[in-house]
């Protein structure tokens, strides 16, 4: 009898403090895939297993509150690199290579790959897959791109899906 | 009677630190480099601005919701502030237009108070009316139309200083004024009264901004997604954390703000929208102005039908049909914004996006006791 009161009592109080204090529950959202594809020798679908052993970098953006939030996911130049883009061999007409990022509400922007070439512009722009540590999730995500060099935020693009390379001359 | 002041604002108190920490968004306390009065704001709301002849406090705010309350400020006694702001309808009247204490009607809908803090433009289309201290004199004075109705040699310091609450409450506010009870100190504390109100306790910021994915429907999920979709870019006039371009702060308090003709009319002769609403045209008299209004915020919008400027369409599944189809009556209007380009969309689609914008209800503004009539107790 003892013992199944304690019992009983052990449930109740771990019900009560479920209830205190409930877990937050983690964001739902789309599987994480992105797609790389055009004039690069390696066409590529990364997953989110494929993202998280990249080599990855963290950027703070400032927010309209003042205070910032910081980002985490893979260099863009990183994802284009696997794909065979000539990121650090830019010469001649590979200087007529851009990178067109895709939404999954169809908008599009452009980079060219001088921007974000480490002997050229090096600029650095994520596809990130984090915000404040959580992944992103509904609007934001679960992939956008982050450009903390840009002073507007027009080509952070949210919901990113897919990256087509093209070389303007051949 | 000054304890009781004083009992009120420490109830207030009380209530407000209640009720933020019933939800579960991250509260972060901010210092406004103008003054000390600490605003409780949740983690993506900006301090807002203040002027810095008017800085916040709560001695203020709380003379200025016994103001706002009180008929006495109507010609005939029979309207208040809250007569067209009404708390339960986030601070609007649920009429087309509003209708003055003398029974006039305005030419349009009363705008929801409901964050006026951070708002660029206090009406619909007036783009030199940024201050709230300037526009409390608006209603209170204005004749084309007469709102309130009050005439400047009304009498008003003989019955405010008649008054027990406002003997306590003018000095209390204006402790340094020799004569505190003055109509630029009344505009004063209306205007930090309204400053006050701050709606950040909706199921979507319990979602976006608290991390609780339980607090929205799955429609309200998918319809935040289609709010921030390209083909239908409802974001790009209405983004933010406040839902609207014409948001202010202090860290950004001189914004250029942006009005908006949504192809609502397209009518034959000098104008294509129906006079008087001509929208900033009235002030800038420049043509390609005609039909520019402001993009109010969305917050609460649920429970501030009817909507536009003339609240000339009663539900939200009425504008989203509007913008679906690139403006209705004002499709080929010459002014009309390249957004407004119109999208197909589905009836789910619909419900979904409706489901969003009910989420953004708080229902906690609508009734939170500090917002409210504090002359009921009395």
């Amino acid at each position: 009898m003892t013992r199944r009161w304690l019992i009983r009592i052990g449930l109740t109080a771990a019900v009560w403090l479920g209830a205190a204090f409930p877990q937050t529950p983690q964001q739902t959202s789309a599987p994480v895939i992105i797609a790389v594809s055009g004039d690069v020798s390696t066409p590529l679908t990364l997953k989110a297993e494929d993202l998280a052993v990249m080599p990855r970098e963290k950027a703070k953006i400032p927010e309209q509150d003042g205070t910032e939030v910081e980002y985490e996911g893979v260099p863009l130049r990183e994802i284009l690199k696997r794909a065979g883009a000539p990121i650090g061999k830019l010469r001649g007409k590979a200087l007529t290579t851009y990178v067109v990022a895709k939404a999954h509400d169809g908008y599009q922007v452009v980079f060219t790959l001088g921007e974000i070439d480490p002997e050229f512009g090096n600029d650095q722009i994520l596809v990130a897959d984090k915000r404040d540590g959580k992944a992103l999730f509904g609007y934001q995500g679960p992939l956008r791109l982050v450009c903390p060099q840009d002073k507007a935020g027009a080509r952070s693009v949210r919901m990113l899906e897919a990256l087509e390379v093209v070389k303007l001359q051949k | 009677m000054r304890r009781r002041t004083l009992h009120s604002l420490a109830a207030g108190a009380v209530f407000a630190v209640a009720m933020y920490a019933a939800t579960n968004i991250r509260l972060r306390a901010a210092e406004s480099e103008q003054n000390s009065y600490r605003w409780n704001l949740p983690k993506g709301f900006p301090i807002p601005y203040v002027p810095a002849d008017n800085p916040m406090s709560e001695a203020k705010v709380e003379l200025g919701r016994y103001l706002f309350y009180d008929a006495r400020l109507s010609v005939n006694g029979k309207q208040s502030c809250a007569s067209c702001h009404k708390q339960e309808l986030a601070f609007t009247d649920g009429r087309a237009v509003g209708i003055g204490a003398t029974g006039e009607s305005h030419s349009r809908g009363a705008m929801s108070l409901v964050n006026v803090a951070w708002s660029g433009a206090l009406t619909w289309n007036n783009p030199t009316m940024k201050n709230l201290e300037e526009q409390a004199l608006v209603p209170m004075f204005g004749e084309h139309p007469i709102e309130l109705g009050l005439r400047r040699d009304g009498g008003f310091a003989q019955w405010a200083r008649s008054d027990a609450i406002y003997l306590d409450l003018f000095p209390y506010a204006f402790p340094d004024a020799g004569d505190p009870y003055t109509i630029p100190n009344v505009t004063k504390a209306l205007a930090c009264f309204e400053r006050n109100i701050v709606s950040a306790r909706s199921a979507y910021d319990r979602y976006h901004y608290g991390g609780d994915d339980s607090a929205v429907s799955e429609s309200a999920k998918r319809g935040e997604v289609l709010f921030f979709d390209q083909r239908l870019s409802c974001f790009r006039c209405h983004g933010g954390f406040n839902f609207t371009d014409s948001t202010v702060s202090e860290r950004n308090p001189n914004r250029t703000l942006e009005f908006h003709n949504t192809g609502l009319y397209n009518a034959p002769g000098l104008y294509s929208y129906p006079p008087p609403n001509v929208g900033i045209f009235e002030y800038t008299k420049a043509p390609e102005d005609v039909g520019k209004f402001k993009a109010p915020t969305l917050r609460n919008i649920a429970v501030t039908a009817p909507y536009m400027h003339d609240g000339s369409i009663p539900t939200l599944e009425g504008v989203i049909e509007h913008y679906a189809a690139g403006g209705k009556n004002g499709h080929d209007n010459p002014n009309k914004d390249p957004l407004i380009a119109g999208f197909t969309i589905s009836a789910q689609g619909k419900a979904d996006l409706i489901a969003f914008l009910q989420s953004l209800t708080d229902a906690a503004v609508l009734h939170d006791a500090r917002f409210g009539d504090p002359w009921r107790r009395e």
